[in-house]
């Protein structure tokens, strides 16, 4: 696996795209979470107003919930690495360097497990990311140090989220091909389908839309400026986790089966 | 020994049979050429063979020592259909990850960039380079780590006549050097000048394989014909002084000259001599054995594919 990633880096190093948008999250993600909280801070100090929001959102820049509302923020920005990512399997159907890598000897499982490096250090990267980022505001604006780390696991939601964006990112680039088009359906999928399916469950008074399949990480990291009392959801963490597992499952399991038995064409 | 066995080999899209029970072996050691018109599916057939394409039916066996698995691959030098690299990565660093796939030692990369004269833009991205050259980066790929088998598809593509002469030089040498190479190419002349044998496809169809000689020599019984073109200042004459010479099968008069058919060997001293003793001087006399392209009309039909 280690010599497979270090074939997938030479391939991305001097990729200028993958260095802007990579960078785009790793700079931008962390400056806008810190403004977030200067502002939220400004805003509930001091007026009635903004002590009566503040009592309602459970002190979302502060030990133990930034957590989360780090883990959520990630979250937005990390749909630009599934972008990127998509960007990395289309690139090669272009190129026909897919082709090409299997032809100088790669099985197309290596293929696959070499991309999947990839997806390994973007989680990598951008957990620690998150963790940093959280612990750094949390320790900013806490006005205590105790029981910081007693909604850490909000950060494990972060990479499942993450793993589950970038399974489906990588099975609607493997099925598609075309960079534009794949990134398109990638937006849809993101931004329209699972939010429209989770509505119409929702309204429905069902609980089935917490899991469709993205609904189901994005409700481990539900927008935290959200009042609880707007929450409906009743299921248990750990049925959402085994959900995003199944599609974690479900994505490879097509990926495989797909790309093993597939002609090679541009 | 075959270093390369394919047994009724098909492939269809839809209807379309790309590749039909296709099957032939390549000798060790030898040019093989896969020889056919443009569509012919000579590269779906070579597809098939570094195994991104998949067959409906039948099986190939590469025999380089040992099984037949994906690091096979390793072993064999390819140039399928197009030079594909990363356009924004130098000539260097494309190289350097088609090394490290196939495993091989990443010294090896100048060797094969000054064989193919690239060695000064090893810096320059894939994408500043003519066709030519990235045909020449693609062939560079194919040497790494000194292969014993090399498959090249439409090799001299895209090169100028000069680039074409060096690439054809280049396969003789390898060639020499004992190792097996496989070409595909809808270039006879290219064919006939550097393969040793040769598969004539078309339409998916294997219509002949062998040596070249023995496509030259057509079915084992016949004789190989044999061309003769005479020129003289009275072709009448000619004609008629030609008539009685032995072997001779049908005599063609041409706009300036006489195109006579022979059966048997003939040689261009005794005609000379039969025209001189017979008070006539010659023009021109020139003797061709029949070329691969009119064996390969013969075959495939004289209309194109396209």
């Amino acid at each position: 696996m280690w010599n497979l990633f270090k074939i997938e880096w030479l391939k991305v190093k001097s990729y200028k795209t993958f260095w802007v948008l990579f960078m785009g999250f790793i700079l931008f993600y962390p400056i806008a979470f810190y403004f977030m909280a200067n502002k939220y801070m400004e805003t509930t100090s001091g007026t009635m107003e903004g002590k009566v929001l503040k009592s309602m959102l459970e002190a979302p820049f502060v030990f133990p919930k930034v957590w989360h509302s780090a883990g959520w923020l990630g979250g937005m920005f990390f749909i630009l690495i599934g972008m990127l990512f998509i960007l990395l399997i289309t690139n090669e159907v272009q190129y026909r360097t897919h082709r090409q890598n299997i032809i100088d000897g790669w099985s197309r499982m290596d293929f696959l497990k070499a991309k999947f490096t990839l997806v390994i250090f973007f989680i990598l990267i951008s957990t620690i990311l998150v963790s940093v980022t959280g612990l750094i505001t949390g320790l900013l604006f806490s006005e205590t140090k105790q029981n910081i780390y007693s909604q850490f696991y909000f950060v494990g939601y972060f990479a499942l989220m993450a793993l589950l964006y970038l399974m489906l990112a990588f099975l609607v680039a493997i099925l598609i091909k075309r960079t534009g088009l794949s990134i398109i359906i990638y937006f849809a999928i993101v931004c329209i389908l699972d939010n429209v399916l989770w509505l119409v469950f929702t309204l429905k008074g069902s609980q089935l839309g917490y899991f469709m399949p993205l609904e189901a990480v994005d409700s481990l990291l539900v927008n935290p400026f959200k009042p609880r009392m707007m929450e409906k959801r009743t299921v248990e963490d750990y049925t959402l986790i085994l959900a995003a597992i199944a599609y974690i499952s479900v994505y490879s399991i097509v990926i495989i089966r797909y790309f093993k038995k597939a002609d090679l064409k541009t | 020994m075959a270093i390369l066995t394919v047994d009724s080999l098909s492939k269809h899209y839809g209807n379309l049979r790309a590749l039909d029970a296709v099957s032939f072996s390549v000798p060790q050691g030898s040019v093989f050429g896969i020889l056919g018109p443009n569509g012919s599916g000579k590269t779906t057939l070579l597809g098939i063979l570094m195994n991104v394409l998949n067959s409906n039916s039948g099986t190939f066996t590469w025999d380089l020592g040992g099984p037949y698995t994906n690091a096979t691959r390793k072993h064999i030098g390819t140039l399928l259909e197009t030079p594909n690299f990363y356009p924004y990565l130098s000539a260097e660093r494309n190289l350097t990850i088609a090394a490290k796939i196939k495993g091989k030692g990443e010294d090896d990369i100048y060797r094969v960039l000054k064989l193919v004269n690239l060695f000064q833009r090893k810096d320059s991205a894939f994408s500043t380079f003519s066709l030519g050259m990235k045909q020449r980066l693609a062939i560079a790929s194919t040497l790494l780590g000194d292969p014993a088998v090399l498959v090249f598809d439409e090799p001299t593509n895209g090169l100028d006549p000069a680039g074409i002469a060096e690439i054809r030089e280049l396969i003789i040498e390898l060639s020499n050097n004992g190792k097996t190479i496989i070409m595909a190419s809808h270039i006879l002349d290219e064919v006939e000048k550097v393969c040793t044998h040769v598969a004539i496809i078309q339409k998916g169809v294997l219509k002949k394989t062998g040596s070249v000689k023995e496509i030259l020599a057509g079915s084992t019984n016949a004789t190989a014909t044999i061309i003769v073109e005479l020129s003289a200042p009275n072709l009448d004459e000619l004609k008629a002084v030609m008539e009685s010479f032995p072997g001779v099968t049908s005599i063609r008069q041409l706009r300036n000259e006489l195109m006579l058919t022979c059966s048997v060997e003939i040689n261009g001293t005794a005609i000379n001599q039969h025209c001189f003793q017979h008070g006539i001087t010659l023009e021109k006399l020139s003797v061709k054995k029949t070329s691969l392209e009119d064996k390969f009309l013969e075959i495939t039909g004289t209309k194109s594919d396209n």
